[in-house]
Order: C-alpha cells, then sequence, then structure tokens
C-alpha cells in the first residue's frame, strides 16, 4: 500500500512536469516536478532519502551474525520457497524485492538461537517443507538414483567403448597377421621392407 | 500492416504444407518440376516471414498497442534500441522470429548448395518446410504475435527492466541462431537417411552449418553468463537453472559431434553415431524451447505459461520418431569402412571423448528432469540445484579436460611407445609442477588444483603442437617464424582453430575453478562508514560508503549508492551501484526496482558491490560485497574460444580432406583398404 501510494505521488508528479512543459509524454524528461523537489529540498543532515521507495524495500541493519560462516552454510543448503531457483542466502543478498528469503533468514536464526545444530535446523526445514526445501537431493533412497545414474552411465558406457575398441583391435591385428603371412608368402611386386614403410607412409599422409 | 503481417503468416503456413509435400515427393518421383517447386517455397516462406516479421517491428516501432504482444513488451518510453528487442522478449516474436531465422538459413543452405546434393536437395528443402510449418503453426494457432486486444491502452507494459541490457539485447538471438541453425544439418541428416546416400557427402554439406551453429550456441552461452553477471546481481554466472541447462545440452551434443565426424571423414567410421548425434541436437533444440514455453519446470527463464508447450511436446515426438526411425531403417547401409586398431590411438581418444561429453549430457538432462521424475516415482518434489550439479559434473568436466589435451597429440591408428614418450614428456612435465606449485602454495581446494594442473598439461600440448608445426615449416621452407607460424594456422584451420577453442576451455575451466575461491560480506554503512574486505590473494579493498542520490534518467528514476574504494592503502576506484525505478511514459512504474552491479573487473578478481537497499529510507545503506576470482577469464575464454571458432570456420580453398573427398565418392577407396 505504501509503496503504491508513493509511486501513486512519483506518477502524479511526473505527469504534472509533462504537462507544464506542454509535452507529450516521453522518455527522458529529466526537468520533472520530481526533480524540482529534489532540488528544492535536498536531503537534511541525517540523509533522508525523497523517495524512499525508489530504492526498493527498505533493509534492516546487517549484523555481525548475517555473516557467519554457519548461517551463510546453512543457508545455502535452503531452498528459498519463492519459486526463484536460488538458496536463502542468494536469494535474500540478491532479490531485494523477495520477502520470503529474509523470513526463511530469520528462521534460520532464530533457530540457532534455540541452541539447535546445523542439523537440526536442516530437519526442522524439512518437516516443515518437506524434501524440496534442500538445494539438493538428499543421499539417500531413491535421490541416489540422481547421484548415480550418470556414473552408472559413465560405466557402462566405458565398458562397452572399452569392449567394442577391444574387439575391434584383436579383429584388426588378425588381419594384420593374416596379412603379413600373405605378404610372406607373395611378396608385392618384390616390396622391400624400406619401399613397405614408404608405402604405408605415403598411404597415412594419403589418409590424413 | 498488422493484417498483412497476419495474413503473410498464414500464407506462410500453407506454402510451408505444400512445400513439404511437393518436397518429398519429387524426392520420391526425381521430378526435377517439383523440386524447383519445393525450393521456391523456401524463398517464398522467407519472404513472407520477412514481411511478417516487418509488420510486427512496425508495430512495435509505432506503439500500436492494440496488438497484445506491443502492448506487453513495450511502452512509449522505451529506447528504441530496446524496443527492437522486444521482438523476440516474448514467446509470440520469438516464434517469429524461430521461423524466419529457419527459413533464411534453410534459403542460405540452398543457395550455397545449388547444384550440388542434388539427390539430397528435395528432402532438405522438405524438412525445413515442415519445420517452418510447425512453427508457424504453433504462431497462428496458439501463440499469433498480431493478436489484438478488445481496446487499446494509452500505453504499454514496457520491458522487463532485466532485459533492459545490452548483453540481453545480443544474447537471445545468438541462442535462437544456434538453434535453428541445427536445423540444416538436421535436415541434411534426415535428406541422407531418406535418401539412402549415406556417403561423407552430407557431411561435407553440413561441416560450416554444425560449426556455425555451435559458435553461435556458445556465443549465446557466454553472453547468457555475461548478462546474468552484470545484470541480476546474484555474484555469479551460471546457476544450472533449467534454461540454462536446455542451452547447453546440444552445446555438449554439438561438440561430440565435431569430434567424431572427424573419425567418419578420415576414418569411414561412427557414421551410426554421427547421424544419432545431429538428431539428437537437434531435438535437444526443440526440448530446450518446450522447457521454457511449457512450464513443466519452474525457471526463472520461463514464458507465460500457455498450450504452445503441447504444440513442442507433439513436435518433439514427431522429430524423434522420425529422426531415430529412419536411422533404425539404414542401420544396415551404416557399417563402418575401417576398423579401431587400438585403445591408444586418437580414434580411442575420440570416442572416450564423445563418452564424456554425452554423460555430462545425460546428468545435466537428469538433473533437470529429476524433479519430474522423483514426483512420478515417489511423489515427493526434490530440488536439484548448483550443489547437485557442481558435484557431479566437476569430476566429469576434469575428465574431458584430461582428454581435450591426449586427444590431439596421439597418433591416428595406433600409437608407439615412442610416439606417447615425445608428445606427453612436456606436457606431463607442466602438469606435475603447476600441482605440486600450487600445492605447495598451499592451494585450499583440491578440484582446483586438479583443474589447474590440467589446464597447464592442455596448454602445454596446445603449445607444444604450435611450436613443432612452426619449427617444422621453419625448418623445410627456410619461412621466418611469423610467416612459418601463419601458414600453419592458415594450411590447416581446422586442426589449429580447434587447438585455439582448446585454449578458450582451458581457460574457462580456469575461471570455474576460481569460483571455489569466491567471498561475500554483506554490511550496513552510513556516510563516511568504512569497511575492510581481504581477497583470496591478500589484497585489502577499505571501502567508504559516499552517500545516496536519486535522480531521473531516460525512461527509470534512479537511487545510486556510491563508495570509494581503496586497495592495499592506495585509491582504486569509486564504483556506483544503483536502484531503478523504471516507469512507463504516464509515470507508473512498470516493475519492482531492479539492482545495477558495481564492478571493477581485472585479471585476477573482481569487485562486485550491490546495493540492496537502504534502512528505513536514510542515506545507511547495506551492501553485499563479492570477490569473484577469475572471472575475467570467462569472458576472455569465451571470446578465445570463438576466435579459435572462426578461425576453423574460415573457408579454405582445399575443401574437405583427400580422404574425407574420397568417402564422398560411392565407391570409398579406403573401404577396399581398411578391411
Amino acid at each position: 500500500m505504501w509503496r503504491k501510494s508513493a509511486l501513486s505521488f512519483l506518477a502524479l508528479a511526473l505527469t504534472a512536469a509533462s504537462l507544464a512543459a506542454q509535452t507529450p509524454p516521453s522518455g527522458g524528461a529529466r526537468d520533472s516536478a520530481l526533480s524540482q523537489r529534489l532540488k528544492a529540498r535536498p536531503g537534511d543532515s541525517l540523509g533522508r532519502l525523497e523517495v524512499p521507495e525508489a530504492a526498493g524495500r527498505a533493509q534492516p541493519v546487517v549484523t555481525a551474525r548475517d555473516n557467519s560462516e554457519l548461517i551463510k552454510a546453512l543457508e545455502h543448503k535452503i531452498h528459498c520457497t519463492c519459486g526463484c531457483n536460488l538458496d536463502v542466502f542468494t536469494c535474500r543478498t540478491t532479490d531485494f524485492t523477495c520477502t520470503t528469503s529474509p523470513a526463511m533468514h530469520q528462521l534460520v536464526l532464530a533457530r540457532i538461537d534455540s541452541g539447535m545444530t546445523e542439523a537440526q535446523v536442516l530437519d526442522a526445514f524439512q518437516k516443515q517443507y518437506g524434501e524440496m526445501i534442500f538445494m539438493a537431493p538428499l543421499k539417500r533412497g531413491f535421490n541416489w538414483a540422481a547421484y548415480l545414474m550418470p556414473f552408472i552411465g559413465l560405466g557402462v558406457g566405458l565398458g562397452l567403448v572399452v569392449g567394442v575398441v577391444r574387439r575391434l583391435a584383436r579383429q584388426s591385428a588378425r588381419v594384420r597377421a593374416t596379412a603379413a603371412e600373405a605378404a610372406e608368402a607373395a611378396p608385392v611386386a618384390g616390396a622391400t621392407p624400406e619401399e613397405m614403410e614408404q608405402l604405408k607412409g605415403e598411404l597415412e599422409r594419403f589418409e590424413a | 500492416m498488422t493484417e498483412l503481417g497476419n495474413i503473410a503468416l498464414w500464407i506462410a503456413l500453407l506454402i510451408a504444407l505444400w512445400g513439404s509435400a511437393v518436397a518429398f515427393m519429387a524426392g520420391r518421383t526425381h521430378r526435377a518440376d517439383l523440386g524447383r517447386s519445393a525450393e521456391r517455397s523456401i524463398f517464398a516462406l522467407w519472404g513472407l516471414l520477412v514481411i511478417a516479421s516487418a509488420a510486427l517491428m512496425h508495430a512495435l516501432l509505432t506503439h500500436d498497442f492494440n496488438i497484445e504482444y506491443v502492448a506487453a513488451y513495450t511502452s512509449r518510453n522505451l529506447p528504441v534500441f530496446y524496443t527492437w528487442s522486444a521482438f523476440y522478449a516474448g514467446q509470440k516474436g520469438s516464434l517469429l522470429l524461430w521461423a524466419l531465422v529457419v527459413t533464411t538459413f534453410g534459403a542460405i543452405a540452398l543457395l550455397v548448395n545449388r547444384g550440388k546434393y542434388q539427390e539430397l536437395t528435395p528432402y532438405v528443402a522438405g524438412t525445413i518446410c515442415v519445420i517452418a510449418a510447425f512453427f508457424i503453426a504453433t504462431m497462428v494457432f496458439a501463440s499469433n504475435p498480431f493478436e489484438r486486444l478488445g481496446f487499446t491502452p494509452p500505453d504499454g507494459r514496457g520491458l522487463n527492466p532485466q532485459l533492459q541490457n545490452p548483453g540481453m539485447v545480443i544474447h537471445p538471438p545468438m541462442l535462437y541462431l544456434g538453434y535453428t541453425s541445427i536445423s540444416i544439418p538436421f535436415a541434411f541428416a534426415v535428406a541422407a537417411l531418406v535418401s539412402g546416400k549415406l556417403d561423407t557427402g552430407w557431411l561435407h554439406a553440413i561441416r560450416r552449418w554444425t560449426l556455425l551453429s555451435w559458435l553461435f550456441l556458445s556465443c549465446g552461452i557466454v553472453l547468457g553468463m555475461w548478462w546474468a553477471y552484470v545484470e541480476l546481481g546474484w555474484g555469479g554466472y551460471w546457476a544450472w537453472d533449467p534454461v540454462e541447462n536446455a542451452s547447453f545440452l546440444p552445446w555438449l551434443t554439438m561438440t561430440a559431434f565435431l569430434h567424431s565426424v572427424m573419425i567418419q571423414e578420415k576414418r569411414g567410421m561412427l557414421k551410426k553415431w554421427n547421424i544419432g548425434l545431429v538428431v539428437g541436437s537437434f531435438l535437444l533444440s526443440i526440448f530446450g524451447t518446450f522447457l521454457t514455453r511449457s512450464g513443466v519446470i519452474s525457471s526463472v527463464h520461463s514464458f507465460a505459461q500457455s498450450n504452445v508447450g503441447y504444440f513442442f511436446l507433439f513436435f518433439l515426438i514427431f522429430a524423434a520418431l522420425v529422426g531415430f526411425g529412419l536411422l533404425w531403417y539404414r542401420w544396415p547401409m551404416l557399417q563402418a569402412e575401417a576398423r579401431l586398431e587400438s585403445m591408444v590411438s586418437r580414434e580411442a581418444a575420440f570416442l572416450f571423448n564423445n563418452l564424456i561429453l554425452i554423460v555430462i549430457a545425460f546428468a545435466v538432462l537428469w538433473g533437470t528432469l529429476f524433479p519430474i521424475i522423483s514426483e512420478a516415482v515417489r511423489g515427493t518434489k526434490v530440488t536439484v540445484g548448483p550443489p547437485f550439479f557442481n558435484q557431479v559434473n566437476i569430476p566429469l568436466g576434469l575428465f574431458l579436460l584430461l582428454l581435450t589435451g591426449i586427444g590431439p597429440l596421439i597418433a591416428w591408428r595406433r600409437a608407439s611407445t615412442a610416439n606417447l614418450r615425445r608428445q606427453f614428456l612436456v606436457p606431463t612435465g607442466a602438469m606435475v609442477v603447476t600441482a605440486a606449485a600450487l600445492a605447495a602454495i598451499r592451494m585450499s581446494d583440491a578440484w582446483s588444483i586438479v583443474a589447474y594442473a590440467l589446464g597447464a598439461f592442455v596448454t602445454a600440448t596446445v603449445v607444444q603442437e604450435f611450436v613443432r608445426g612452426t619449427g617444422a615449416r621453419h625448418r623445410l621452407h627456410g619461412e621466418n617464424w611469423a610467416l612459418a607460424f601463419f601458414r600453419l594456422v592458415g594450411r590447416n584451420r581446422r586442426r589449429y582453430g580447434g587447438y585455439v577453442v582448446h585454449l578458450g576451455m582451458v581457460m574457462l575451466f580456469a575461471a570455474f575453478a576460481g569460483l571455489a575461491f569466491k567471498s561475500d560480506t554483506e554490511v550496513t554503512l552510513k556516510p563516511g562508514q568504512s569497511v575492510d574486505v581481504r581477497s583470496p590473494y591478500g589484497h585489502v579493498y577499505h571501502i567508504t560508503h559516499q552517500g545516496i542520490s536519486q535522480y531521473e534518467e531516460l525512461n527509470r528514476f534512479v537511487t545510486a549508492a556510491s563508495v570509494d574504494v581503496q586497495k592495499d592503502g592506495k585509491y582504486f576506484a569509486t564504483m556506483k551501484s544503483e536502484k531503478r525505478q523504471y516507469l512507463d511514459s504516464m509515470g507508473q512504474p512498470t516493475a519492482e526496482p531492479a539492482t545495477e552491479v558495481a564492478i571493477r573487473s581485472d585479471l585476477r578478481e573482481d569487485l562486485y558491490i550491490v546495493f540492496a537497499g537502504a534502512v528505513k529510507g536514510t542515506e545507511q545503506a547495506v551492501y553485499r560485497i563479492t570477490i569473484n576470482p577469475l572471472v575475467w577469464w570467462v569472458w576472455y575464454g569465451g571470446l578465445v574460444l570463438a576466435f579459435g571458432g572462426l578461425i576453423t570456420l574460415w573457408p579454405t580453398a582445399q575443401g574437405p580432406t583427400p580422404a574425407s573427398r574420397r568417402r564422398a565418392e560411392p565407391a570409398g577407396y579406403v573401404a577396399q583398404v581398411g578391411a
């Protein structure tokens, strides 16, 4: 409500400025009533903002506990429920319009204050919101599928590739051996080993 | 003009359907007149979609707010630069852009290959017409950009503030270009499968398209990272969001294809696999779009939910059935012409590289879909966020980095012990020395040590290749070193461009490893108050809050918080972070205030300051201060990657390699030799 009324005032001021200047509404109206108001009434010694609403949601004073590594680590594990896909710490320090993550932060602080350990805090969140409150699936039960499937895929893939390569390499070795025997029995038009090497080299170059 | 655009879309739909039908008939009956009609359909489609696009652009620029799309994404005071980008800011416009780009690429592909690949061309035209028909049908039946409102609002809602950023003007079109250009390799793959012309001819036709598509995707992804970093204000550039993942998936499969196609060109192997990768890449590009449009997965990027998702799901299933069905049908014709001779060969290394790329793609897809799978199997929703993706993908990524170094150094067919020793002695030495040095300076993160050691390994392999190649030319041809270097690269752009890409990847990995040392601090400061923040390199930033000012600017009202920064006791910078309240021309706010981050970047670390807001309407400000090591390396790594891609893409007089050209002929020479 407060935001609406403040912004309505802002809107009125801008419209009035536009009308005064007798220009159609357009961007870049730098000398609006709002600007004049800012010039006319500079911030007092307390440094108050003329239009606090335009600076977003009012922020609480940061305390040392907000920067505590324990709190950060905990909040990095907890999913903000505002629908943003971020963890609580990232959301509350990024999306300053979000009211959910600051509330969840307060809940984390309150639970730590009540003497809960890190694990107990996480348990309490899980009871409250279910498993989706964690940023990654818990390593238990069906969730192991999430973690293991890529590596099972890798294992199966490696097995297949190694198996196929070995089989093909064996077949290839047999073909080469047969070809060598045939070459010994009937040398290619009397080619010397040096000439064979040269031929092989030429073939390699040809295929590159 | 709007009516003209709407009519153009309807006519385009009819022509796309006509083109699809006659193209496949032309392919089957070998009737030249039908083939010509199909080709002309593509050009006509392109013309009609240009008219439709011009009509939409005209509506946007003239503020025709009776058009729902114009009212939803623009306002009178939106700068022209961003009014232009509103064309693809919403679902309807982006579908039109997609259709336009597909037909543009289709027309170019037909023009470039005129007179060549005559048995493939009708099917290529037909496939492009089918894809275009799908997009146009989706527009006219479910998401028409020319839909009118029952009234004309005096002004529009304006563009989302976060989209009013230069990065956002370039990033989405780049990704669209990447996604859509995959349609051309897909069309050639379908054409090769339908016609049975499965020699390497179709590969020659798509070589540049696959590179182009990969390049666009790479640029789109890096630009998206840059936009997220400078605009969203969360201090990172990659969040493993489902839509980010959706752009990453076809990039991975295209990267795999760019490696494995070399084996098919040189040795006539992996034919089935390569067709599978092209089909898979196309399906993943559609899947990415399905994710953003359907709302099945929550994402910050999602468009408004609509029934468009069903269209995409249907098309996805249809394309998968056609693509893989044809591959199954032609399976017996796709036998390898040569055999792998050794586990220690470049072919085997590329196979492992492909395996890792596909496993990473699978891990990303699996993680993205796991919330749905979990809900279906257990009835329990879970969140799969960055901790999961990092845990799974870091080891896989490092394995890939290792193979990036190994692959180019091993000989084709079979590497001898002497070859291995000669090639790997220096790179392995560089890797060991780097790991030892980092351990000696007590770097705390083990994964980072491994990443930097492997980075040194890959860099050494690339440098060694350039030095040896240049040295060989210098000795053999008597060229000076610079000339020898440029001729070396010019004569084999694909190979050396690829090495430059590898260097870009090393830079990116180095940057990602730097994230382990990121630090965040939140502070509240009154004007004149300071805070000291220590960086991982030991520098101390002394940050003093100067005050908050408010003023109007363009289409927004700005609240700017300024800080003076000293680094190690010396003046470093004055930085300003802002809150921007965007307003429409009536002075009404268009959204919540958006944050503009203050960033000072150098080779080693970024100082990243976000003005969170003011305390009780005073000049007492809350800041989040982040020290982000090595972020510079992401942007310049991306540039190096793109530069390497351009070298590879640059046309050569020689064209495909002799071995590859031979395989394009019906009776492959190597087919006889390799057995």
